[in-house]
């Protein structure tokens, strides 16, 4: 897209292309190195992210107590009652894998569309899968009654010859969530071993120089290794591609199969797969926007990047705003006096208030997005981002909640409000997702150095009509 | 009542000895759970504990767990109490099981044991008791005793537990169904609150010591003849109670017994004694009425209501359709929203001061006499008129039944009524009164509560009252019971009287004594102890005993010598035998007495000015005048209409609400003659206007279960008009009151476009429950016009078997189902209560279920349908459907919840893993989910609950789904008895608890394969039809639609049911 309304010697837009460059210029192989790999590697551990641990490290303890409480006492602390029997243990569940689903979608599917953009993000993001993906697969576990016993949902071959029964959707879960904990965990793995490689040789201290050595499983950076890793993150890419599609589509039939009016819908699959990317990658930015401050990536993490992104969050909010319409249309023409109920109370009913707030911030507020100076304003996307996440949450709590507290016998219509153990294991798993997101900026490259290298124009001397080199002394 | 159970009478005949029984009970006891022991050995902690409790204001014990257990007292006395496994439970952070749990959710695995079952020592019998087979009850006549007439019951018994009380099948009065208050009377006997001791200012003492002092009493005041020495006792309710008091009476003719219990029939009998020149008893033959009259009278209310089983037995068979398309038809009156009330094909509500002067006008009306006066509004006009002229085309056919709580003129004008109508001696007849030594009470108690003001009382015995809690506010009994020298106080309970009384007396049980009782029909059934007194209780009968010249005569010998003469025309001890086994005494039966009311009865008051507001005080339905808020179940278990749970609330019309500024849960100001109550403001479809409700029997200080709930009415109630108050006022004190409730009714505020009816004057949930066909009905002419309404119209099919995704199952023998008469159900509540009894089902306390928690397996769904400020109302008995193609089982993940080959939608509590899916997929919403460890405090470790256990029915643990299960326990007893006898289950051999609970039974249960099966014929009636049978769950249990008998003329003149 041309940038006509970007200042002229802006040095960040391509005089060329006329767009935002993916890295800022002067940038060279060694540079890059240099820029990444001192944040993993320095002494200095700069006292933002010890502040930023603490914060995030005692969060994580008011899940660790809220857990131990719901242990101690059951599920009972929380505010779920019949008729609503699921809430934000569930909700969470579906905004956190939601959000994982973003990682997946820019390692994967990126990759195999070839958006060299990509690069400055993907590991972040992996990353971001990964720990999003431990704090959605906790709520499985943690909201069922017994929650020792939840190994049952598995098929092992018990001695009392029990088996799941696996016409219920939650088995379905089981397999779709730990297939995606492992192809993501695998994935960026892998993507990170020439990094860990580099860490290595670069590292000073011994401990450190032993640990990113055995991590890096003997690369020497050969170009048979490069050939293979190559070939291996194209074939992980394939597998998670798929499943970048299947995972919340499984996750949404445990609402499309139920036969509750607000769940027992068709359209739940690929509308929550655009929700989950549209919340993936607000998610992206939420820390993207700090993180490049903080360490001063701005050369490597661009405007380019938080406009790419604000494109794909306009795109699957589009998806998302037609999902929505179509439930209403829906609801008014299959003449279903069920649909049509659950719509009015929906949007009028005692938890109405909650569908406005999600239309206001999945549907409405996003539209600034087309503007392309609210775009490249990273004050307002980061704000944007905060938004389109809250947006996501509430439509997980409509749909779970507002759904439940009336449905078909109006003799058990009822309501529901959180407690505060159910704002703190929120609050917790934040505090968890933080916790781990800054211990991974701080023992690993956040940002992947070979494939940044690789985008250099120092790296594609064929692509520049054999100019010659910048520049030397890499 | 079938064969095998039939035998267990009769072997248990042969061992009638009382204290054979006893002395196995005690060593089983001892034997099988060591609980009484300890009971026992724990005495003065419990009530040290006790005592510093009662000075603790607000919510206490499982009510709120939580706050309890935090204090030092409580922990304490729990740590004594439960010696064994208890800390661990109820102390939530016990540092062992602290680090246990933490050292697993550290490795976020989750898979430490969190709910370790109790280490539970079995001890076998050394020399086990001749007749117990251990898994076979065996089942006893006996008679639950109730000042409105006694419920003969079938009392079950397991290993010399009693663990369920039902109504007698065989007994001509009560036919198998029972009440509320009948069932949770089990509850009442294992109630751990009960007391325990003797008690002289509050010091342990023995029975002879009592005795002793009693007796040297009793010898100073012998010249005198008794003089000063009183007696204050609930309403009695035995022959032989009354035969000893009469010889007491010859010894000291100077001594006093005085009758008063807060619900008396004190209007009845001064409306008797004016009329008829006797105290007689009305006994209604509603199977006789085709019209029946309620002024008032809540008579399908509960026991509160004298002989509410047959009425409402009687109403009910009138009413089934079954082969006939003649029906009843029923008018009532009255100024507090009652399930009679709603059940009524014309239902007037009048303000309590109104109801006088319209039973006048009515008379008048029907040419019974008296002046038909009253200030009567166009409809109200309308009614009477109508009214009227239904009562004479059907004279003869008709009755009129005056309520409890209506002034002693409603019942004289009922009495007119009926004798002009010429009803007497078909409808209704008068008979001697049950009560064996009928008074007015108030009267007497006023004389002697002037008496002990004026020093007269030396030594008051209290019988089973509790007077200082439970009387009205203008006699000040507190100060009179002050110049009392001593007092005496025979309770259950430690409770307001125990504790200022001198003496205070742990009362036994009616399951722990001998006595006698009348049903409502004069019948006598002999109340036999079906356990030894859990804690060595006395009873009233040896205390008037210890007054006669053979003072150690015991409850038994007395109560054998009383009916000696009666069962002596044969074989004493072969006929004492049937009648213990058959659980009454032929010929017993009151027969009619020919009695003539007198003309100008009382005069009707004229009604109150309508400006101000008129209080009406009605005991609760549930806890009744404050006997049974101990009771957990009571406490829970939702007062019909109202769904009050947990509380009682000023009741008030929405109009009502509105004129004095008031929003439903705002704290409210009553004040009546300078006595002041404040209570949660509630608004109740139907109330008349410039009305306000108050309900007795909360507000208690005691008890763990009762002490704080609620408000004490009693504080505002004036002895010379119990029941109702003009010229209150009501004030907004700006404070809330969160009243619990299972159900409220929201305003519908849709507009005709979404969906409403855009009247916003009608309940959205009662709009919904006919828009979505759950309920269902017609009047009787639609209904002979067109049979088969309940199936037509939007959403009222039934989709075919084979529109699934998934096979049919095919059932070939058995296919349990149920099928329920809308017509019939009047919804008392006994199903729910015999339900808890039966299942198990925890007690959650008040906010458990103010969130939802609730764990009744079945409910009463109350809809109001139309204004809400004249509603019709429908009730209906909800609980699991066992849908065959049922949405709970797809979606289970770990197959907790399937199908059986019989059709049953079984629940398997261990393999439940509790995601709670089920619950979310269930569109009925009928499951329930331990959300906490509910069996824990309360249930669980408590040995003296433990003993009240259905051995038969897991306790369910933390964590996992329950339901309703067509009570499978009983259904496979019974397969295993058919099945030793190489036979076909016979229909009707397996009845559900809620079936049996049923006063009119409305519930059908069997096999729906067997063509011929009650269920069966039931379910192909016209007006069966499944509630969301449309979305094709196809449910196993059905409902039969209601039919209205209306008055068409009478309907439209009033503009109702849109004629």
């Amino acid at each position: 897209m041309a940038t006509k309304d970007a200042p002229v010697n802006n040095p960040m837009v391509d005089p060329v292309t006329g767009e935002y460059r993916v890295i800022a210029p002067g940038h060279t192989f060694k540079s890059v190195t240099e820029k990444v790999s001192r944040i993993v590697l320095t002494s200095h551990t700069p006292l933002g992210w010890w502040f930023g641990l603490l914060l995030a490290g005692s969060m994580a303890g008011l899940l660790l107590t809220a857990v131990t409480w719901l242990f101690l006492k059951g599920v009972g602390i929380w505010a779920i009652t019949i008729p609503v029997a699921w809430g934000f243990a569930i909700i969470n569940f579906v905004w956190w894998i939601g959000i994982g689903h973003a990682g997946t979608l820019i390692s994967a599917i990126l990759l195999l569309f070839k958006q060299g953009w990509r690069n400055s993000i993907n590991r972040f993001a992996e990353a971001m899968t990964i720990f999003a993906v431990v704090c959605a697969g906790m709520f499985p576990l943690i909201h069922v009654g017994r929650p020792w016993l939840g190994y049952w949902l598995f098929p092992y071959p018990s001695t009392m010859n029990y088996w799941p029964q696996f016409r219920s959707p939650l088995v379905w879960d089981v397999f779709a969530v730990s297939t995606y904990a492992t192809i993501s965990v695998v994935f960026w793995y892998i993507g990170m071993i020439p990094d860990l490689g580099t860490l290595r040789d670069r590292s000073t201290s011994k401990l450190a120089q032993f640990t990113y050595g055995l991590l890096a499983v003997g690369w020497r950076g050969s170009v048979r290794h490069w050939v293979r890793y190559e070939t291996a993150s194209l074939l992980l890419a394939g597998l998670a591609t798929p499943l970048v599609l299947s995972v919340h589509s499984v996750i949404s039939l445990d609402f499309s199969v139920a036969l509750m009016p607000g769940w027992h819908t068709t359209i739940f699959p690929p509308y929550f797969v655009a929700g989950a990317i549209y919340s993936g990658f607000a998610m992206v930015l939420t820390l993207a926007i700090p993180i490049r401050k903080f360490y001063h990536l701005e050369d490597l993490i661009t405007i380019r990047h938080i406009d790419n992104m604000a494109k794909v969050m306009l795109a699957t909010g589009l998806i998302v705003a037609y999902g929505y319409s179509t439930e209403i249309f829906m609801s008014w023409y299959s003449a279903s006096h069920w649909e049509y109920f659950m719509m009015w109370n929906r949007m009028f009913g005692p938890m109405g208030w909650s569908y406005w707030v999600l239309i206001t911030c999945n549907i409405a507020l996003p539209q600034l997005m087309w503007l392309r100076k609210f775009r490249v304003n990273v004050g307002l996307m980061f704000l944007m981002s905060l938004i389109v996440n809250t947006g996501m949450w509430f439509e997980r709590f409509v749909i779970v909640v507002t759904s439940l507290t009336r449905d078909y016998l109006p003799s058990s219509w009822g309501t529901y409000r959180a407690t505060k153990w159910d704002y703190a294991t929120f609050l917790g798993t934040l505090g968890l997702f933080t916790f781990l997101f800054l211990l991974f900026v701080r023992f690993l490259p956040m940002i992947p150095m070979s494939e940044l290298r690789m985008m250099l124009p120092q790296a594609k001397v064929k692509e520049l009509h054999g100019e010659p080199l910048p520049e030397a002394g890499d | 009542m079938n064969n095998n159970e039939r035998s267990g009478f009769s072997d248990q005949r042969s061992e009638q000895s009382a204290e054979l029984r006893a002395q196995s009970s005690g060593e089983a006891m001892t034997g099988s759970a060591n609980g009484l022991v300890q009971i026992e050995a724990k005495k003065p902690t419990l009530a040290d504990v006790r005592a510093k409790l009662a000075n603790q204001k607000g919510k206490k014990f499982w009510r709120s767990i939580d706050e309890l257990a935090e204090t030092p007292e409580f922990a304490e006395m729990v740590a004594k109490e439960f010696p064994s496994q208890a800390s661990e439970w109820i102390d939530p952070v016990s540092r062992r099981s602290f680090l246990k749990v933490m050292g697993a959710s550290m490795a976020l695995a989750g898979l430490a044991g969190c709910t370790k079952q109790p280490d539970e020592p079995i001890m076998p019998y050394i020399a086990a008791p001749e007749d117990l087979i251990l898994g076979k009850p065996v089942y006893f006549a006996s008679a639950f005793p109730f000042a409105s007439g006694a419920v003969p019951v079938v009392v079950k018994s397991d290993s010399y537990r009693p663990i369920k009380v039902d109504g007698n099948p065989e007994h001509p009065y009560v036919r198998g169904g029972s009440d509320p208050l009948t069932q949770a009377s089990l509850l009442d006997l294992y109630d751990p609150d009960r007391s325990q001791h003797i008690l002289y200012r509050g010091e342990t003492r023995t029975w002879p010591a009592f005795l002793a002092a009693f007796r040297s009493m009793l010898a100073d005041k012998k010249p005198s003849g008794g003089q000063g020495l009183y007696f204050l006792s609930t309403t009695v309710t035995s022959p032989t109670l009354a035969a000893q008091w009469q010889q007491a009476q010859k010894n000291y003719p100077q001594a006093k017994f005085v009758q008063y219990e807060p619900v008396n029939r004190d209007s009845h009998y001064t409306a008797a004694k004016q009329a008829f020149g006797s105290f007689v008893d009305a006994q209604y033959r509603l199977d006789q009425a085709d019209v029946i009259v309620s002024l008032d009278a809540d008579f399908l209310g509960g026991a509160t209501f004298p002989g509410f089983h047959k009425l409402a037995r009687d109403y009910a068979q009138k009413r089934k359709l079954d082969g006939t398309d003649q029906m009843n038809r029923l008018y009532v009156v009255e100024s507090v929203t009652t399930t009679t009330g709603f059940k009524a094909e014309h239902r007037l509500a009048v303000r309590p001061s109104e109801v006088a002067a319209f039973a006048a006008a009515l008379a008048s009306a029907v040419g019974a006499g008296g002046a038909s006066g009253g200030n009567w509004t166009d409809h109200q006009t309308k009614y009477l008129q109508g009214l009227a002229a239904d009562l004479k085309a059907s004279a003869g056919k008709c009755v009129v039944i005056p309520g409890e709580f209506a002034a002693p003129s409603v019942h004289a004008a009922a009495f007119a009524i009926n004798q002009a109508l010429g009803n007497v001696g078909k409808t209704v007849v008068y008979t001697d009164p049950v009560n064996p030594m009928p008074s007015i009470q108030a009267d007497d108690l006023k004389a002697l509560v002037a008496d002990m003001n004026a020093g007269k009382v030396d030594w008051l015995v209290i019988l089973n009252a509790n007077p200082i809690y439970s009387m009205p506010a203008d006699l000040d009994f507190e100060s009179a019971f002050n110049k009392v020298g001593t007092v005496v106080h025979l309770g259950s309970h430690w409770d307001e009287t125990g504790e200022q009384a001198h003496w205070h007396i742990n009362n036994a049980h009616y399951l722990e004594m001998w006595s006698d009782a009348r049903a409502y029909d004069g019948t006598v059934s002999i109340v036999q102890p079906m356990i030894d007194p859990l804690y060595g209780g006395h009873n009233a009968h040896e205390i008037v005993q210890s007054m006669l010249e053979e003072p150690d005569v015991s409850a038994y010998d007395a109560v054998r010598g009383t009916w000696k003469d009666q069962l002596s025309k044969g074989d004493f001890e072969f006929s004492w035998r049937k009648a213990l086994h058959d659980g009454w005494i032929d010929g017993t039966a009151y027969t009619p007495k020919t009695v003539t009311a007198k003309a100008g009865g009382i005069a009707a008051s004229a009604p109150a000015s309508g400006d101000s507001v008129e209080v009406a005080f009605r005991p609760d339905a549930n806890v009744y005048d404050g006997r049974y808020a101990n009771v957990g179940w009571m406490q829970e278990i939702p007062r019909p209409v109202t769904n009050l749970s947990w509380d009682n609330a000023a009741l008030m019309s929405f109009a009502t609400m509105e004129k004095y500024g008031l929003a439903e849960n705002d704290a409210v100001e009553i004040s009546v003659g300078g006595k002041k109550i404040v209570a949660g403001a509630l608004a109740v479809p139907g109330q008349a206007d410039g009305v306000v409700v108050v309900t007795l029997g909360q507000g208690r200080r005691h008890g763990r279960v009762a002490g704080g709930v609620g408000y004490n009415a009693y504080l505002i109630q004036q002895s010379g008009a119990p029941w109702m108050q003009s010229g209150a006022s009501l004030r907004k004190t700006g404070d809330i009151y969160d009243i619990c409730v299972t159900k409220s009714h929201h305003i519908d505020q849709r507009s005709v476009k979404a969906g409403g009816d855009g009247s916003w004057t009608h309940s959205i949930e009662g709009n919904e429950s006919l828009d979505r066909g759950i309920i269902r009905y017609a009047t009787l002419t639609e209904f002979k016009a067109n049979p088969e309404f309940a199936h037509e119209g939007e959403g009222h099919d039934t989709p075919e078997p084979d529109d699934s995704m998934f096979p049919a199952y095919r059932y070939d023998k058995n296919a349990w189902g149920m099928s329920i008469d809308l017509n019939s159900c009047v919804g008392c509540n006994a199903c729910v209560t015999a339900c808890y009894a039966e299942n198990n089902i925890p007690v959650v306390g008040r906010h458990q279920t103010k969130v939802g928690r609730i764990m009744q397996w079945i409910r009463i769904d109350t809809y109001f349908e139309g204004d809400l400020a004249a509603p019709r109302a429908h009730f209906q008995p909800m609980t699991c459907h066992h849908c065959e193609n049922a949405p709970c089982e797809q979606v289970c993940p770990v197959g907790a919840t399937v199908h059986s080959p019989e059709g049953l939608n079984l629940m398997v509590y261990n393999r439940c893993v509790g995601t709670r899916y089920c619950s979310n997929n269930c569109p009925y919403k009928v499951r329930r989910f331990n959300f906490l460890l509910y069996s824990d405090v309360y249930d669980w470790d408590n040995p003296t609950l433990a003993l009240m256990r259905n051995p038969d029915v897991s306790v369910r643990s933390r964590g996992v789904m329950e339901k309703c299960s067509y009570c499978n326990q009983r259904i496979q007893e019974v397969k295993i008895a058919a099945d030793k006898e190489n036979r076909e289950i016979r229909d009707g051999e397996i009845r559900t608890a809620c079936q049996q609970a049923c006063p009119t039974d409305a519930i059908i249960f069997g096999n729906i394969n067997d063509k011929a099966s009650r269920v069966a014929k039931a379910k192909t009636q016209e007006r069966t039809y499944g509630v969301l049978a449309d979305i094709n769950t196809r449910p196993r249990t059905t409902y039969v639609a209601g039919v209205l008998n209306i008055n068409e003329d009478l309907a439209k003149q009033l503009g109702e049911y849109s004629t």
